[in-house]
């Protein structure tokens, strides 16, 4: 009887390879986002309270609850409303700005005048949010630095421009404050994709007599492709994840309901009122949007051809 | 058949009684020597800190085989924090913890906390305990025949009072002093001082984020109550006490937004001329401005009522109780009630957690003692105990305050009228009672 020799082909080999090595990653993933995600699903058809030895299976109550009431007057449609409203007021501003502060300081012709800036832009990104927030409250505050600014500005003196207590300007001031932390993070990720555009590219243009203008237009923007696409997905997941500006300033006493974004209802239903089966649900409902709109994102900038340099 | 029936019933009857003395006979064979971690969880407070690290370390050294881990958080951290420690699972939960009654009573409910071991911290029995403390005041730690845990401190707040802001108004504060709500309001409106429409001196402020403390009692002057049946009780009371809020925001007199007055008090800057705060605030300005605690120049003076009250309550007064977690082992639970009984009923610490820190625990000894009676304003925080309650702790304490401290931000910031206000309140605290 003529036995089976087992062949490997070099790809098949690599291929092992590959898993052994990425199995260790598939391991911490599964273990500290796939199983959280599962748990919080399961937990979401329950009665489960965070006090409490006893919980029940109830289907989907806690869903239909939470598009049907009001839950303690925080609904998940304020919420959405929130969120989005957060979202579109910094994700887009955010992705433009920092992609036109990366041009900028890539102009830059001394290295050191480049190492500064960025640093200087990063800065914000290293400190804690918590403090982060904790400081621009107070400078938001009717003596903080940025009424004070305000008046400076308008022209004005002893107006209270409400920073903390007019909604409209609540919710701009948590724009503010995320959009200060996280702009010189989303900067280095356009500089990133900038110094990888080949300078050749740059050269022939120039040669060819294409303008700044024309060049940007025509050949950074078009290449950096792949990279805006990175950092609008980030920047979007970033936003719609936002809990603890909010949270500083709602603990510093401003109204919850304008700035009541979901992360800060599941927190305030999950931890504070103790409802865990409700503010799983709401976590379960945050992770279907997120994935909707990456989704929507992946689709929308599918249609282009892939960049190759 | 019938020979096999009779013989399982002796069996069963033979068994029976050993089941029923099982807890006790595992307390009674408990190896206590044997090497135990409590697990210490409590809220921050420098001055208390420094006694019971002291006394953690001289337990530790007079019981080697026990291991105290200590965590400290702030107050809202701890609620959260424990809460999540439960809700994981409550037999990793701290050992040892403390909450403010109207967060801590729905563990008694949920039987997650432990009676008081009488044995271990020297009570005969829960009659016994009950006659050593003031009365009514560990009440809310009784359920069925036990109590539940044992008072770290009871705590009301009156009125701190710094009388070089009220002179600096040209009022005499000896006698200007506002007794009522109303003269409350007229008494900040000539203290306050603005540059334009900013803020820059205040009279009063109150403290937003613990309305089931000051502004429950408010409304029950007014002939209204928070009730565990029908929530928000007495509309028009309810009403009446949200309109002087709003009008107190809509006059420009303070807000939630502004920094605390206890926070500024202390400092004796001039930006505050009142703040609602408790005992605890004398050895606060003690360690923190020595020069103003000595200068004679603060008071303390009782909770104001409204003119046309028609109950004369002062604020509510709250307790912090040290609770053993009942999901912790037996070992655990009897060095967690040792510790407890370290370091609330060894003689000489509640003296101590009153003089150093200004912890009132409620024992009769404390209270009628030369030590309390010497304690500056020690008679005004009576006489308004006297006339007071404990706070709200029944069902949904928690989510309640949140909700009766939303109301109250609506209308001070939202620019909701009280009316909608209360509506909305009474349907969110009806929602949370019936849930």
């Amino acid at each position: 009887m003529k036995s089976k020799v087992k062949t490997y082909s070099i790809e098949r080999k690599q291929a092992r390879y590959g898993f052994a090595f990425t199995l260790p990653c598939l391991l911490f993933f599964g273990f500290f986002s796939f199983y959280p995600i599962i748990n919080a699903f399961i937990t979401s058809l329950t009665n489960r309270k965070a006090v409490g030895k006893t919980w029940n299976f109830v289907g989907f109550d806690n869903y239909a609850y939470l598009f049907t009431q009001s839950n303690g007057g925080f609904s998940l449609l304020n919420s959405l409303k929130a969120t989005g409203l957060f979202t579109l007021g910094c994700f887009i501003p955010m992705v433009v700005i920092a992609l036109l502060l990366s041009v900028l300081i890539m102009q830059l012709r001394k290295p050191w005048q480049k190492k500064f800036f960025e640093l200087s832009y990063y800065i914000p990104a290293v400190l804690s949010s918590v403090v982060a927030a904790t400081i621009w409250r107070i400078m938001f505050q009717p003596t903080g630095l940025i009424n004070q600014l305000s008046n400076w500005v308008m022209f004005t003196s002893g107006r209270d421009y409400k920073w903390l207590t007019d909604n409209g300007m609540l919710v701009a001031s948590t724009i503010i404050v995320y959009f200060w932390k996280y702009i010189g993070y989303f900067t280095i990720l356009f500089i990133t994709g900038l110094a990888s555009i080949p300078p050749t590219i740059y050269e022939a243009a120039i040669v060819d007599g294409s303008s700044r203008w024309h060049t940007f237009w025509k050949i950074t923007l078009p290449l950096l492709k792949p990279t805006v696409m990175l950092v609008s997905i980030m920047a979007m997941l970033q936003c719609l994840k936002t809990f603890s500006t909010q949270y500083m300033f709602v603990i510093g006493g401003t109204a919850r309901k304008p700035i009541d974004v979901i992360t800060m209802n599941i927190f305030y239903t999950g931890i504070t009122n103790g409802y865990l089966g409700r503010a799983s649900a709401m976590s379960i409902v945050l992770f279907v949007i997120m994935l909707v709109f990456t989704y929507l994102q992946f689709a929308a900038q599918k249609g282009g051809e892939d960049v190759e340099y | 058949m019938k020979k096999v029936f009779i013989t399982m019933l002796l069996v069963l009857a033979l068994i029976a009684p050993m089941f029923a003395q099982g807890a006790q006979e595992e307390k009674a064979t408990l190896d206590k020597e044997a090497p135990v971690t409590i697990i210490f969880w409590t809220h921050e407070d420098a001055a208390r800190q420094k006694l019971e690290d002291q006394w953690i370390k001289e337990f530790m050294e007079a019981h080697p085989n026990v291991k105290i881990e200590v965590s400290r958080k702030d107050a809202e951290g701890l609620r959260q924090g424990v809460q999540t420690a439960y809700a994981a699972d409550p037999k990793t939960a701290p050992t040892v913890w403390n909450l403010p009654i109207e967060s801590s009573h729905e563990y008694i409910d949920a039987g997650l906390v432990a009676p008081v071991d009488y044995e271990v911290v020297g009570f005969k029995d829960a009659d016994d305990m009950r006659n050593q403390y003031a009365d009514g005041m560990i009440d809310a730690v009784y359920k069925d025949g036990d109590f539940y845990g044992i008072p770290l401190e009871l705590t009301n707040w009156c009125i701190f009072l710094d009388k070089e802001v009220f002179r600096l108004a040209g009022l005499d504060p000896e006698k200007d002093y506002p007794k009522t709500w109303e003269e409350m309001f007229e008494v900040s409106k000539k203290i306050t001082v603005r540059d334009g429409e900013i803020i820059k001196r205040r009279g009063f402020d109150f403290r937003y984020s613990y309305s089931l403390t000051y502004f429950v009692p408010m409304v029950e002057q007014l002939g209204g109550s928070l009730s565990e049946k029908d929530g928000c009780v007495n509309e028009a009371a309810w009403i009446e006490a949200l309109t002087f809020m709003k009008k107190w925001a809509d006059e420009g007199l303070g807000n939630s937004t502004l920094t605390a007055p206890r926070k500024l008090f202390n400092k004796h800057n001039l930006d505050i001329a009142m703040a609602n705060t408790g005992l605890y605030q004398e050895s606060r300005i003690l360690s923190e401005n020595p020069d103003f605690y000595n200068s004679g120049e603060w008071m303390v003076v009782p909770y104001p009522v409204f003119e046309n009250a028609v109950n004369n309550v002062a604020g509510c007064y709250y307790g912090h109780y040290y609770h053993v977690n009942s999901e912790a082992t037996a070992l655990q639970q009897y060095w967690g009630w040792e510790l407890i009984k370290y370091f609330l009923l060894t003689p000489g610490h509640a003296e101590l957690y009153l003089t150093q820190v200004g912890l009132i625990q409620p024992l009769k000894t404390l209270m009628n003692g030369e030590v309390y009676q010497s304690m500056p304003f020690s008679e005004v925080f009576s006489a308004d105990f006297a006339r007071s309650h404990i706070v709200y702790y029944g069902k949904g304490s928690s989510a309640i305050q949140k909700q009766i401290d939303t109301a109250i931000n609506n209308v001070m910031l939202q620019g909701m009228s009280p009316a909608e206000a209360y509506k909305q309140l009474q349907k969110n605290v009806l929602e949370i009672l019936n849930d």
